[in-house]
C-alpha cells in the first residue's frame, strides 16, 4: 500500500554548492545517479566503497568537489588513497593507480577489522536486485540453486552491508531490480523488516541501509517498518513512472524532494577524470536534455 | 562443582566444509623442513610436487591483480583434478579452473561466472558453498591462528548462511546471538610476491587480501616471485619480511608471474589479454582461451616468449609508472 507520511528532514543538504552552480546542458541518467550519491557524501567521514562503478565514482567526485576529506577504503586494503585518474578498467584494486598516495596499505582482513570495530561510517554498494527492506542479491538470478544463473557473489558487500554504520545502495531503476523478494539475500538489509531482525541474526546494532539512489529517484527506509520509502525524484520523471518501474509498492513520503540535476562542473570532472570512455554512463540508461524549459528524458 | 551448561546453537547452515582439525594441522607443520635449504624450482616442478588431486587450494589476489597467474596456468597444464577452490576476490580464475576440469568445489566469496561455469553448477559438476570475501579471509586467519572456528559479525540473516557451514550461537559471554564459521587450513596456498630469497623469506609490497594468513594457514606453500634476492638483504631489513621461510615449500622465480595481470611496481596489466579472457568467459569460449594461452606451450617461459613477446613485455614494464612504495 502506498501511504502518506508527515514531513521529514531532507536527506540532501538544502544549501549545497550545486544549488547555485550552472547546470549541465545535458547529461546521462547514470550521471544524475552519481551526482546525487556524490552530494550525500560528507566530509571527514570514512567510506567503504565497492571497488568500481557508481560507488567508487561517487566518492571520487565528492572528494574533488564537496568533501575533500571524505576518506575511502576498498576491500583489498587500500586506505585513504589519492588515486591517479582515470583508473584503467578492472584495475581498481591492488594496482598502482588506485593505490597511489594512500595512507595505509593493509589487507582484506585489515579492512574487515576496521569495519567490525566501527570505523567505517558509510558503505556504498551496487545492487543487482533489491527488496522493500534493502536486502540485496548479487549471487543468483532465478530459483536457487537449480534454475537460473549464478552471478558474482557478495564479495565484500556482505561485510559492508552488515557492519558499516549506514549504507548507500545504488541500482538502476528497473522493474526487475526492485522485487518483492530477492532470489537470494547475498548481503543483508533489514531482513524481514521486523524490529531487531538484524541483531537476532548476529549483526551489530545501529547498522543497516540508509538510502537507495537510482537514475530516477531517491529512497530511504521508514524508521518503524523498515520499508523502502520514496523521498525524491528527478525533474525529468514522474512519480507514476517511478512507481510503475518497481515490482513492489514503496511507501511514499508526503512531500517529495525534487532532486537537482547535475551541474556543469560535476559532469565535466566526471567525464574527464572518471568515466572517460563513457563506459559507465553509456552502459545503461538514456540521455536527458532541456527542451522548452523542461528536462526531458530521451529514449535510451 | 560447577553446574554443567550447554552452548546453545540457534541455527546452522548445511554446507559441507573442509574438515577442521587444528591438531592435525600442527602435526603436519611438525613434519615440515626447518632447515634453510634452497627451495628454488620451476613452476612445473612446484605444481607437480605440491599440488595434489583433491587438494583444497587457495591463491592470493587473482589472475588479473598480483596473483600467481603463471602457477595457476601450470595447474591447468598438468590437469590437476577435483580441487576445492577458495573462491575469494577472484575475477576469472575459478571459471578458468572449472572449464579446464581442475576444480569441482568452491567456497564463494567473489568470482565471476559466465555460461560455462553456470552450466557446471546446473549440471552438478561444480558445487558451491556460500560465504563472502571477508568471511573467507577470516576463516583463513582463524586457520593461521591454530583455531577451529571464528566469530564473524556478518553472514547472519542472509541466504549464504543456510548454504555455508556457519552456525548461529548464543554468545557464551554476551548472551547475544552471534555467527561462527569454521577455520580453514587449505592443503595448498599459491602466492605471488615481489621478492624472496631462495629459502622462501618473502616480501610483498602494496595492498593485498590474505597473503600472510594463507601462508601460515596452509599445509603446503608455493611462492612465485618476481625477483630472487640475497638472504643478506633480508637480514638487513627484516621488517619487510611478510612470510618466513619455514612456511614455504617451493620458491619459483617467475618474472611476469602475474601476467596478464598487473604486478604493482613491476609491470602493468596487458589490457588486451584481460579483455580477451573476460570475453572468452562471457561468450563461453574458455576452451579456446585455454588452448591458445596454456595447452599450446610446455612452460610459462615459452608462452611469454612466443605468445606475448619481449617487445610487449617491455612495454608493460614501461607502463608501470607509480613505483613509490613497491620497492624497498
Amino acid at each position: 500500500m502506498t501511504s502518506r507520511i508527515g514531513s521529514l528532514p531532507p536527506l540532501l543538504p538544502t544549501d549545497g554548492p550545486w544549488k547555485s552552480a550552472p547546470q549541465a546542458a545535458s547529461f546521462a541518467e547514470r550521471e544524475f545517479q552519481v551526482a546525487i550519491t556524490t552530494r550525500l557524501i560528507e566530509d571527514q567521514k570514512n567510506y567503504w566503497v565497492a571497488a568500481g562503478g557508481g560507488p567508487m565514482y561517487s566518492v571520487l567526485l565528492a572528494r574533488r568537489l564537496y568533501a575533500p576529506n571524505a576518506l575511502y577504503v576498498t576491500e583489498d586494503g587500500i586506505v585513504g588513497a589519492d588515486p591517479v585518474l582515470p583508473l584503467d578498467p578492472v584495475m581498481t584494486v591492488v594496482a598502482e593507480k588506485p593505490s597511489y598516495r594512500a595512507l595505509q596499505w593493509t589487507t582484506m582482513n585489515g579492512i574487515g577489522d576496521h569495519c567490525a570495530v566501527g570505523y567505517m561510517d558509510v558503505g556504498i554498494l551496487n545492487a543487482l536486485q533489491i527488496d522493500p527492506y534493502g536486502n540485496i542479491n548479487s549471487t543468483w538470478v532465478g530459483e536457487y540453486p537449480t534454475k537460473g544463473r549464478r552471478v558474482n557473489g557478495p564479495g565484500g558487500a556482505d561485510t559492508i552491508a552488515a557492519q558499516c554504520r549506514r549504507v548507500i545502495l545504488m541500482t538502476d531503476h528497473q522493474k526487475r531490480k526492485f522485487v518483492p523478494k530477492v532470489d537470494f539475500i547475498s548481503s543483508p538489509g533489514f531482513l524481514d523488516g521486523s524490529p531487531g531482525a538484524r541483531e537476532r541474526a548476529g549483526l551489530p546494532r545501529n547498522t543497516g541501509p540508509w538510502v537507495v539512489v537510482t537514475n530516477w529517484a531517491l529512497f530511504d527506509f521508514e524508521e518503524k517498518t523498515h520499508r523502502m520509502r520514496l523521498r525524491g525524484i528527478a525533474p525529468f520523471i514522474t512519480v507514476d513512472r517511478v512507481l510503475a518501474e518497481m515490482s513492489f509498492e514503496p511507501l511514499v513520503a508526503d512531500t517529495l524532494e525534487t532532486l537537482d540535476v547535475p551541474t556543469e562542473q560535476e559532469v565535466n570532472i566526471f567525464r574527464a577524470e572518471m568515466d572517460t570512455g563513457g563506459q559507465y554512463s553509456d552502459a545503461r540508461g538514456g540521455w536527458v536534455v532541456r527542451e522548452e524549459d523542461r528536462w526531458k528524458l530521451a529514449a535510451a | 562443582m560447577a553446574t554443567e551448561r550447554h552452548l546453545r546453537i540457534l541455527d546452522e547452515g548445511r554446507g559441507d566444509y573442509l574438515k577442521v582439525d587444528p591438531d592435525g594441522f600442527r602435526d603436519w607443520v611438525g613434519t615440515k623442513n626447518r632447515a634453510m635449504t634452497p627451495k628454488l624450482m620451476t613452476a612445473a616442478e612446484a605444481v607437480s610436487r605440491f599440488v595434489a588431486d583433491g587438494d583444497y587450494i587457495t591463491w592470493e589476489c587473482n589472475y588479473l591483480q598480483r596473483g600467481p597467474s603463471a602457477v595457476l596456468r601450470e595447474i591447468v597444464r598438468q590437469k590437476k583434478r577435483r580441487l576445492w577452490a577458495c573462491g575469494k576476490f577472484t575475477w576469472v580464475a575459478v571459471a578458468l579452473l572449472v572449464d579446464a576440469g581442475c576444480v569441482d568445489r568452491a567456497d564463494m566469496g567473489f568470482f565471476m561466472g559466465g555460461p560455462g561455469l553456470n552450466r557446471a553448477v546446473l549440471e552438478g559438476r561444480l558445487k558451491v558453498w556460500e560465504y563472502s570475501n571477508v568471511v573467507m579471509t577470516n576463516r583463513v586467519r582463524a586457520g593461521a591462528m591454530g583455531l577451529s572456528f571464528v566469530q564473524v559479525r556478518s553472514l547472519g540473516g542472509t541466504t549464504n548462511f543456510p548454504h555455508s557451514a556457519a552456525k548461529l550461537i548464543e554468545d557464551p559471554y554476551t548472551g547475544e546471538p552471534t555467527v561462527i564459521v569454521p577455520a580453514l587450513n587449505p592443503d595448498v596456498a599459491i602466492i605471488h610476491v615481489h621478492q624472496a630469497d631462495v629459502y622462501g623469506n618473502a616480501r610483498i609490497f602494496g595492498a593485498g587480501i590474505s597473503d600472510v594468513d594463507s601462508a601460515m594457514a596452509s599445509k603446503k606453500v608455493v611462492i612465485s616471485t618476481e625477483e630472487i634476492i640475497d638472504t643478506e638483504d633480508i637480514r638487513h631489513n627484516p621488517g619487510l619480511t611478510k612470510i618466513p621461510f619455514y612456511a614455504v615449500d617451493a620458491v619459483v622465480h617467475q618474472p611476469f608471474g602475474a601476467y596478464p595481470g598487473e604486478c604493482p611496481g613491476h609491470y602493468a596489466s596487458d589490457s588486451e589479454h584481460v579483455g580477451e579472457v573476460f570475453t572468452a568467459m562471457n561468450r563461453d569460449k574458455l576452451g579456446a582461451y585455454l588452448q591458445k594461452w596454456i595447452y599450446a606451450y610446455d612452460s610459462e617461459e615459452e608462452m611469454l616468449e612466443k605468445a606475448v613477446g619481449r617487445v610487449r613485455l617491455a612495454e608493460l614494464e614501461r607502463r608501470s609508472t607509480r613505483k613509490e612504495g613497491f620497492r624497498p
